[in-house]
């Protein structure tokens, strides 16, 4: 490798450059040159050749111009001493009759990331915003770019920012672009370019004009700016509506989101955009680069959150092909589970019972997830399905089964009695500790139903000794404890065996405490026990909100088409175009509102309403209102309340669970009318406010939200009769 | 969107130490906000992520992005540090494979390194501060030769499409003889399930374009009603419609929305006039019965029926039928009824060629291979049957084109030529084992 004796060839090249035979020769010369850059390109050291490379320069020859060009660049930051001499060569090219040449130089000179270059560079840029060749403005343009970033903490050049701004008008419409590009990274600090009215109108109707690159930059760049009135955002829309189908997909989903941003304010129009783009949309989830479909498919999965019907026909073109990487496979996964409707919901899990013998382990337990979430509506084909693949005896997919069946029975509770006699009737049990645990956690649940459950715990706790694995031993002991609760007699001695064995022999010293925790509470009686370790489970009459919701779009708009949705995570939302205009300006004393934030899960909002204590209870003036549900959602959405879940129709008790947000604090809130237990409810609601973090100033704002949601209420159920 | 490198990476195996690592090939640093050692993360969480079997093309160290493409054995990686807009940055990766496609017939290591004095001067001009510039691999072949290092001093004017309004096509290109050859490419796309029913279909169609004429002449295309009926949409008059039509740059959209024409000045050259997709259910060209039958520990057997389910009078040419069979077989013994049969071991495939395979015909081959005596413990997929084949003179869609316009001010004659062909994409027919 050319490591070794790098000396060696440096010095042999720094001998051919300077004879004046090799220089005479121009071929030769030239020979030697690629030869410096292919060294380079290769890792090794060639900076000490920097003089003879400099006098290279002076050639008519454009090639190896750009190759001595090259080099310098590369170079220029450890050796500014020495670049500053070619420097007087680059300005001698910006004056050269041939604009590629001029162009070329400026380029090049603007690429020395060195100090001081911004007092040689300054004059030949300017001129270059003058050229008449629209290849040397495009490249001066990007040149103030390069010239400020060199010099980040200096004073903003004013008469650059106008002559740039002034330029947006040049007929050329890469250099309108790079304009944009260049004062988007100039004025940085201040919020980024300005799109004034004038500004936006004029690159609306240069936008046929422009490559598909540019399109989805500026489309980004108008995402800043606010129409003054419905007359103008409908103008705007209009002349952006061929964009939304263009053959690119990355300008049809740049213009979806512009589309969205700007009609905000009508619903109606973002329902017709995203119906007319769901074809292109679909359309990039077939298309021929893996990457552009996985692209494509998070796409589809943000619009999904707000109009979940809106690929229900289209299903089929959501099956995975053979050879598509994994990536593509789980997000497909992840929408077919969405899309399942009565119509389509033996296809789809027929698709998906022939992933689970998929060759790819992870590929098989997603998609015996999957089977796991169609199952919390349509149980009765899963479980057929989920119990069949028991029957594989593969450790792997029993594994995922099982777990399945955990998340099952804890969400959709009437399936209880089906997984246990599963269960029961499974003879091979999981080898890996996550499915260990889920199957302990079965066995401890629901011991009551699987006659053969005490033996196979037995199992487990005579095998204690060689179990690595300690979430495995706590579940156990979780598990040995409420079976011990429902069949004392079966379970007393190995329970009795366990926590010796935790507690006299155990290293971890969690499984220890635990243990010793489970042996006092079992000393203050049984009763004692059971009302600590048997506590509320899943509220069954949550079970009508396995459907998910439609999101607002504003929820993920903001997050549309950019890294966030693909990487998977929030990333910082620091979207260009986004930061400057949408950010709220906050005054000096903090306004306190509700805002919706993002959506809680089912779990969390359960969790959190166990863990939380009640912060008030009140008892309010009137009834429940009897408006359908998703009216009394819509107006609730409205003063920023999102819904989690309703009791249907006029079930007794009737109860809501309601939450909302604002500045840090979390307010969740249940409703409820006509229990028993609760005093005053049957003529009225009664609402309960949990708060995490606890803030006692946005109770009363709560309640002041909680009339306004009255009035809107009556206001929109008069406005439907 | 903001790249601050392009690299182009090829990855190194080291068979004796079961490691891989990486060697940059090319790398091009366009802002300098990212440190160049950063790539070295990116082939960390590549081999992390391979292992976990979560690859994931958009991957994250601290607050440098990767976004990368695989093209053969090479990983060309856009770094950013921006949430930027991702199919973006993929439609420029794929641009660069384009274009350097373009340059030197095939995108590799070899071809790479044999002209890297071209891949940077192309990534010198494709690319500015992060920002694509010229594109256009048509307008880069007029400034950026592979003849470069020939050394032609005449060769430094200034092409005319750097700053040509008509940006697809420069002017004075002259040929002896004018003509366009117009090729209407329908490919038909496939899934079957080990049932026998058809899981999904459609047809990606695609009118490409060789233009081969002096001048700026405007064209204009005329297609059959049916299919400007389902252009357009118009849903009373037809049962087809098509989805997601694109049309190349050049076209006129404002007057085919007007009054249906498509008119337009061609790019000189090889270029794909409009593409279209219509999701329908086609009758599978070529139908695949198959029994695979597998005897552990002593044989696999392999009967295939394909049936050709087009026009008696069409013929399906170079067709392959792709069977797979278990990586341990040995011993192919093969009979066909026509054609010849090979077995890929390598891919763990036999392929049946079939040269000419006339509509209406049903044809038979029966396959026979060992099994090792000692199990195989390896889970093995079980991939499809795919196909190959195409039909020339026919379209599934019915798109006809009835005339081809040519007009250009010094009124030459040209001759338009059209040729229709039906090939198979993505032709998939699960099976049973």
């Amino acid at each position: 490798m050319p490591y070794l004796g790098s000396e060696e060839v440096v010095k042999e090249l720094r001998r051919a450059l300077s004879n004046p035979n090799v220089q005479a020769d121009r071929l030769r010369y030239k020979n030697y040159i690629t030869k410096v850059i292919r060294y380079m390109t290769q890792g090794l050291d060639v900076s000490a050749l920097f003089m003879d490379m400099v006098k290279a320069s002076a050639t008519v020859d454009i090639v190896q111009k750009k190759l001595v060009y090259l080099y310098m660049c590369t170079y220029a930051s450890d050796k500014p001493d020495l670049a500053l001499l070619a420097i007087n060569t680059l300005r001698k090219d910006c004056a050269d009759p041939n604009p590629m040449v001029r162009g070329l130089a400026l380029r090049n000179m603007c690429n020395f990331r060195m100090p001081g270059m911004t007092e040689y560079i300054e004059q030949p840029i300017v001129a270059g915003l003058r050229d008449k060749a629209s290849y040397v403005r495009r490249v001066a343009v990007l040149g103030c770019a390069k010239m400020h970033s060199l010099q980040p903490n200096t004073e903003i050049d004013g008469t650059i920012v106008n002559e740039l701004y002034a330029l947006l008008r040049d007929p050329d419409p890469v250099v309108v672009v790079n304009c944009l590009r260049a004062l988007e990274e100039i004025l940085k600090d201040e919020g980024g370019v300005v799109i004034n009215k004038p500004i936006a109108h004029h690159l609306l109707n240069r936008m046929k004009d422009l490559d598909s690159w540019a399109q989805s930059e500026v489309l980004t760049f108008l995402l800043r700016y606010r129409p003054r009135s419905d007359d103008e955002l409908f103008d705007i829309l209009s002349l952006l509506d061929a964009f939304l189908l263009s053959s690119h997909a990355h300008v049809a989903v740049a213009t979806l989101r512009l589309f969205l941003h700007l009609a905000s304010a009508h619903p109606t129009v973002q329902a017709d955009a995203l119906l007319r783009t769901s074809a292109p949309l679909l359309a990039t989830c077939g298309a021929a680069s893996r990457e552009l479909r996985f692209a494509g498919l998070c796409h589809v999965q943000q619009v999904m959150r707000s109009q979940p019907g809106l690929f229900g026909t289209h299903y089929k073109r959501f099956f995975c092909g053979y050879s598509e990487p994994s990536y593509i496979k789980f997000r497909k996964m992840e929408i077919l589970v969405e899309l399942v409707n009565d119509e389509n919901v033996a296809l789809v899990l027929e698709e998906l019972r022939s992933y689970c013998t998929d060759v790819s382990p992870e590929l098989a337990q997603a998609a015996i997830a999957a089977i796991g979430r169609i199952a919390r509506t349509y149980s009765e084909k899963c479980l057929d399905i989920l119990t069949g693949l028991l029957g594989l005896k593969q450790d792997h997919i029993t594994s995922a089964v099982i777990q399945t069946f955990r998340d099952l029975v804890w969400f959709c509770p009437q399936s209880t009695a089906a997984v246990c006699q599963t269960v029961g009737a499974c003879v091979d049990s999981p080898q890996d500790s996550e499915g260990k645990q889920a199957l302990l956690w079965l066995l401890g649940e629901h011991g009551d139903q699987i006659s053969s459950a005490p033996y196979v715990m037995e199992g487990y706790i005579d095998g204690l000794k060689t179990e690595l694995s300690s979430a495995v031993k706590m579940e156990l002991l979780t598990a040995a404890v409420k079976m011990f609760l429902c069949r004392p007699a079966e379970t007393q001695d190995m329970l009795g065996r366990l926590l010796h064995y935790c507690i006299e022999e155990e290293s971890d010293v969690c499984v220890r405490d635990r243990a010793l925790l489970y042996y006092r509470l079992l000393q203050r009686g049984v009763e004692e026990t059971r009302k600590v370790v048997t506590g509320p489970k899943s509220d069954p009459s949550m079970s009508v909100l396995t459907g998910r919701q439609e999101e607002p779009i504003s929820e993920w708009d903001s997050t549309f088409n950019t890294l966030g949705p693909l990487a998977g995570c929030d990333l910082c939302p620091q979207t260009a175009a986004t930061s400057a205009a949408d950010q709220p300006s906050y005054d000096a004393e903090e306004e306190i509102s509700l805002s919706l934030g993002p959506p809680l899960s089912h779990e969390t909002f359960e969790k959190m309403w166990l863990d939380l204590e009640t912060l008030h209870r009140q008892t309010l003036g009137f009834p429940r209102p009897r408006a359908a549900p998703d009216t009394l959602q819509a107006a609730l959405q409205l003063v920023k309340i999102q819904t989690l879940a309703f009791t249907p129709g006029d079930t007794v008790p009737w109860k809501a669970y309601i939450y909302t947000r604002s500045t840090e604090t979390l307010i969740l809130a249940e409703l409820l009318q006509g229990d028993q237990q609760a005093p005053g409810s049957d003529e009225s609601l009664v609402v309960s406010v949990k708060q995490q973090p606890v803030n006692h100033m946005l109770l009363n704002l709560f309640f002041f939200f909680f009339a306004l949601y009255d009035i809107s209420l009556l206001t929109s159920t008069c406005m439907l009769q | 969107m903001i790249n601050d490198y392009i690299f182009i990476l090829k990855a190194v195996c080291h068979t004796l130490t079961q490691t891989s690592s990486h060697q940059v090939l090319i790398c091009r640093n366009y802002k300098g906000d990212v440190d160049m050692s950063e790539i070295d993360h990116f082939f960390t969480l590549l081999m992390q992520q391979e292992e976990e079997g979560l690859l994931c093309p958009v991957m994250s160290h601290g607050n440098v992005h990767f976004l990368w493409i695989k093209h053969s054995n090479l990983y060309l990686v856009a770094t950013t540090n921006k949430n930027s807009n991702a199919s973006l940055v993929y439609s420029f990766l794929y641009k660069l494979v384009e274009v350097f496609t373009e340059y030197f017939k095939e995108l590799e290591e070899e071809s790479i390194q044999d002209n890297f004095v071209v891949v940077y001067e192309l990534l010198d001009e494709l690319m500015d501060f992060g920002f694509p510039q010229t594109t256009d691999s048509k307008i880069l072949q007029e400034y950026i030769t592979q003849q470069g290092n020939k050394l032609e001093v005449a060769k430094t004017k200034v092409p005319t499409t750097v700053t040509n309004a008509v940006s697809w096509r420069s002017e004075g290109i002259r040929y002896k003889k004018n003509e366009v050859f117009i090729d209407v490419i329908e490919s038909i796309n496939v899934l079957v399930n080990a049932n026998g029913s058809v899981m999904s279909s459609d047809i990606v169609g695609s009118i490409k374009l060789k233009t081969m004429l002096s001048g700026m002449p405007e064209l204009r295309l005329g297609l059959n009603d049916r299919m400007l009926f389902a252009l357009t949409g118009d849903k009373g008059k037809t049962t087809v419609t098509m989805e997601d039509v694109k049309f190349h740059q050049c076209v006129r959209l404002s007057r085919f929305e007007s009054d249906r024409t498509i008119s337009f000045i061609p790019p000189d050259g090889e270029s794909e006039l409009m593409s279209y997709r219509i999701n329908t259910h086609v009758k599978p060209l070529i139908w695949i019965e198959s029994v695979i039958e597998k005897f552990s520990h002593s044989r696999v057997e392999i009967m295939v029926k394909a049936k050709g389910q087009f026009k008696k009078q069409s013929v399906a040419n170079n067709v392959e039928i792709r069977v797979p069979v278990p990586s341990d077989a040995d011993s192919p013994k093969f009979k066909t009824s026509t054609g010849h049969a090979k077995y890929v071991p390598e891919k763990n495939l036999v392929v049946w060629s079939i040269k000419s395979f006339p509509g209406g015909k049903e044809l038979l081959m029966r396959a026979h291979f060992c099994l090792p005596s000692v199990e195989n413990h390896e889970t093995e997929g079980r991939p499809p049957i795919t196909v190959k084949f195409e039909i020339p003179y026919f379209t599934v869609s019915g798109i006809q084109v009835r005339y081809m316009k040519i007009i250009e001010k010094s009124g030459y004659q040209a001759l338009p030529w059209v040729r229709y062909i039906t090939q198979s994409g993505d032709y998939q027919l699960r099976t049973n084992t």
